[in-house]
Parts: structure tokens; sequence; C-alpha cells
């Protein structure tokens, strides 16, 4: 099965938007954190779908080396009501609206692990729609790009195709570099 | 010169119609009795001077026009400043009709406005005609009442001036009418634009997007010789883009013709519907997009359950979280509910202002 996410590109430290058939996000997130790992990225893996403790579980059986994986998760705080962050391995945000949070989460895991070769994946933003305006989620996207790139680190933003709007969606294609529909 | 005189003798000593002496005395020069009948029944306003300028006739429609009968103004000295009693519009037609007499025989289509009898201002477009029968010269003046005329084109362009849509008027492609909103809405003065061709260029800098339009408007008035709603955007003096819907009619036809466009500032109606669209888009996704997030979710449970991935505490974080992702889609719902009932502040003002029918 071809990367879904191309090494050389990566290597450029490109930004991917990646659509994916609804029931197939899932499984479409554990093959890229396989790919990165192949290719000896640190996966930072921002989750507002799956908590933490699940995505663990399911990395781990999809043979994927939890070590090379963090987490910034804004899920589980919202179900359970608190949750511990682990330093270098799991920040956690109290819910997918609190942009500043997850904006500051994101800065602190990057610092945690700035020498090592990293990749983010943001998982999704077809699930920020349930929390937030499509304009606010642009603009949080938009931020996170642009630190981005200001630090040299590739990223992967994924998304559940049609869910988006065109407009909305134009605007996530001039913040990438490449859209793949993964199907 | 006597206080109570108009004189407004020609140059030659040419009697013309402003050779009016209010001292007249009793007329010397009186037209045969068929041309008498001729002119007592035409349809326009005459006199008939004589050489010193007495009114020797004065035709029914004079009488009817200004409400003076004949038996008060000929030979009567004093009807000019009867209809002329403002000193100061006396003096200017005199000062007209003086300039005109230096250079010419005649007066053509000179324009007073009289006071008739009833003290009603009525509009005269005046033409004259030097004649002599034995020896003797009279001026034959035409009044053409031009009243109700001047009130309709006034009226006209009152309504053209005030419209709150653009008007202009084109002749042979040079503009001759633009209006006070063609003014707001574009930027360009009357100044600038009448008697020239160029505001479209002005209005359309854009060579590409000029030519198209034009080759449309084109194939249109083959077809229909106007064009109804017909959608452009101009960009006004100060830069800005505007939308128009523009309609065009044909007046006249031949070498005569003239265009007239009428432009609608659709912009903000435009915006509204655009930011409409974008609301409902936007709605559309934030209501749609996370119930089928829950289902994927649900599903993917279901998935991992049968495979026993999961164990009594994933099982609760997950339902939580769909629990809480189905509520905030409940809280979409009223919020959305909330705008379209309420006119919720959320929604553009230009939106509210479509709903309310402003």
């Amino acid at each position: 099965m071809p990367d879904i996410v191309r090494p050389e590109e990566l290597e450029t430290k490109q930004i991917f938007l990646i659509l994916a058939s609804p029931g197939n996000i899932r499984e479409c997130n554990i093959r890229i954190i396989r790919e990165l790992a192949t290719q000896g990225y640190h996966s930072v893996v921002i989750t507002t779908n799956f908590p933490y403790n699940i995505l663990k579980k399911l990395y781990g059986e999809g043979g994927i080396d939890l070590n090379g994986v963090c987490f910034v998760d804004a899920v589980t705080q919202t179900s359970i009501g608190s949750a511990n962050n682990i330093p270098g391995v799991v920040r956690y945000v109290n819910n997918p609206a609190n942009l500043t949070g997850m904006g500051i989460a994101v800065t602190e895991m990057l610092k945690e692990h700035k020498d090592e070769k990293i990749c983010i994946l943001f998982d999704s933003i077809s699930t920020m729609l349930v929390y937030l305006p499509s304009a606010d989620i642009s603009k949080f996207i938009h931020f996170v790009t642009n630190k981005l790139r200001l630090m040299d680190i590739s990223g992967v933003f994924l998304a559940a195709e049609k869910g988006i709007d065109p407009m909305l969606m134009n605007q996530l294609i001039t913040f990438v570099d490449k859209v793949v529909d993964a199907g | 010169m006597p206080q109570n005189k108009i004189t407004l003798t020609a140059k030659a000593g040419y009697p013309a119609v402003g050779e009016m002496r209010m001292n007249m005395k009793k007329e010397k020069a009186t037209p045969s009795c068929a041309e008498a009948g001729i002119l007592d029944n035409a349809l326009v306003m005459i006199a008939v001077l004589d050489k010193k300028g007495t009114v020797t006739l004065w035709n029914r429609t004079a009488e009817t026009v200004t409400g003076y009968p004949r038996e008060e103004v000929v030979g009567n000295d004093g009807i000019w400043k009867l209809f002329y009693p403002d000193k100061e519009y006396r003096d200017s037609v005199t000062k007209k009709i003086t300039s005109i007499l230096a250079t010419k025989k005649s007066i053509e289509n000179v324009e007073t406005t009289l006071r008739s009898r009833s003290g009603t201002p009525r509009t005269i477009l005046w033409n004259t005609k030097k004649s002599s029968e034995h020896g003797e010269t009279r001026i034959i003046a035409v009044g053409l009442d031009i009243t109700e005329l001047r009130k309709a084109e006034l009226f006209r362009e009152s309504v053209i001036e005030n419209a709150n849509i653009l008007i202009a008027v084109l002749e042979k492609g040079t503009v001759i009418v633009w209006n006070k909103a063609a003014e707001t809405i574009t930027g360009y003065s009357q100044g600038e634009v009448i008697g020239k061709r160029d505001v479209w260029k002005w209005l359309y800098p854009d060579t590409a997007y000029r030519q198209t339009l034009t080759r449309q408007i084109t194939e249109i008035i083959a077809k229909n010789r106007y064009f109804d709603d017909f959608v452009t955007e101009i960009v006004t003096k100060s830069g800005k883009k505007k939308i128009i819907s523009w309609n065009t009619r044909q007046i006249g036809t031949g070498e005569a013709g003239q265009d007239i466009a009428i432009g609608l500032d659709v912009t903000a109606r435009k915006e509204a519907e655009d930011a409409l669209v974008s609301y409902m888009t936007e709605m559309a996704m934030r209501l749609k997009g996370p119930v089928e997030v829950i289902r994927d979710n649900l599903s993917d449970m279901s998935h991992l359950l049968r495979e026993k991935k999961l164990d009594p505490d994933d099982i609760v974080v997950l339902l939580n979280g769909q629990v809480r992702n189905a509520d905030k889609v409940a809280l979409n719902v009223q919020e959305f509910q909330q705008a379209i009932a309420e006119k919720h502040q959320e929604i553009p003002e230009a939106y509210r202002k479509f709903l309310a029918g402003e």
C-alpha cells in the first residue's frame, strides 16, 4: 500500500491536508502515524476525537512504538472530568473549543521534543466543527501552520471528506502545501 | 429713456418685438381682414406691432393665454410691464432681446415667463417676423405657450434627478443625462461625465472585463434592443466595487435615438444574499458534520467492541465523548433556531435587514 504522505515531501517540511472518508479516518490516523514512525519521526498527535488512552491502545495494537508518539488530548478531560499531564507523553486540554489552551499545549509539547525530528498530526478538523465556527477554526489552523513553518516542522491535518464547506476548504488549501485524498 | 418704457430697439433702427413702447398710441399698421382672420384664429399667441411697437393685433390665443382681452392690449402701452412686473426680470428680458437684435433681424425661440392677468406665470416661446405692406413695416410676434411642456420637463427632470437609481441617457454613446444617484453611486460628477463617452472605461477599468460585457451587451441588444437585470460590477471613483443591475431602453430611433440606462445598486442586497448563503452553509456544516462525527465514532466503537479492544473505562470515556458531542450539536441547533426566530445578533446585519424586508 503506498504511503499517504510521501517521505520525500515530508523531508521538505511540507504541511498536508488529508481528506478521508468518515469510516476510514481512524484507520488513516493509525497508518499515518505508522508511516511517520517508519521514517523516524516523533509524532505529536493533537486529538479532538479519540482520547489518548484509546489511541495509545490502537497504536500499540497497530505495531507502533509508543515512545515515538506524544499526545495533546482535548477529549478526555471533558469526558471523565480530570486527567493529569504526563510530561513528554500527553498534555490535556479541557475541551476542543479551548484553542488558546490547545496552542499552549502544542507549543509546550514541541519544546519538550525540540531535539527530535517532529511531525504533528491533527485529528480532526471535522470534529472541531462540533465546537467552533469555521472562522475560528480557520484562524487556529492558520496559527498552527505558521508556527510549524517557523519551527521548520512537518504537519498533517486530517478531515472527513465532504464535511467541510467550500469556503473553509478554500482557506485550508491556502494554508497547506498539499491536499491528499486518502479515500 | 423714460422709466416706463421697455425699448428694445435693434441697432439699425429695426423695430422688433422688443420695441414695444409702453406709451404706444393707437395702432397705425393693421393687417388685412383675411390676414386678421387667420391670425386671430391661430392656435399660437400672435401680436402684431407697428414700427413703433404699438400693438395692432392681439389674437384670441393671446387673450386666452394672458387673460388680457384685446381691448386692453391693442393700443395699450402698459401691457409689457404687466407681463413682466419684476423690474429685474424685465430688464434681463430687455437685455437679452437687445443682444439678439444687435446681430440678427429677428428673434428665434426666446423663452420668457410672463404673468397672466390672473397672476399665474406662463412660459412663452417667442419668435418674430418682420413684414412690410403698403410701405408700412410691422412686426409679427408669435408666442407659443410652453408652460405645460416646461412643467412636464421639470417634473421629468426632477424625477430623474431625485430618483434613487442611477439614470444615464446616452446619445450616440455620449452621456447627456447623469443624475444625482449616478453621481452618488459612481462618485463621478455630472461635470466629469456629461458630454463624454469615457465613463464606461472608468467604471470598467479592466479591459478584458469591459470587452466581455460589451460582447454580452451587443448580443443581447441584437436580439431584444434592450436588456433587463443585467448585472455588472463597477469600480467607483474611489476604487470601491459595486454591483449594479442594469435595465436599458431606447427612446426614439435612428439618428435621433437615445438610450436610457437605469442602474440599481444591488451591492447591499448581493452582500446580504452572500451573507445568508454563507451563514446557512456554515450552520449546515456545523449541524451535518457533527452528527456524522457522532455516527462515525459510535460506528468505530462498535467495531472496537466487537474486536474486544475496549475495556469498560474506555467505553465510558468514548460514550461520554459522544454525549458531549451530541449536547453540542443540540446547542448548535438551538442557536440556529434562535438566530432565525429572534434575529439573533449572530446573524449578519445585512441578513437581518433582508429578513425584515428593509
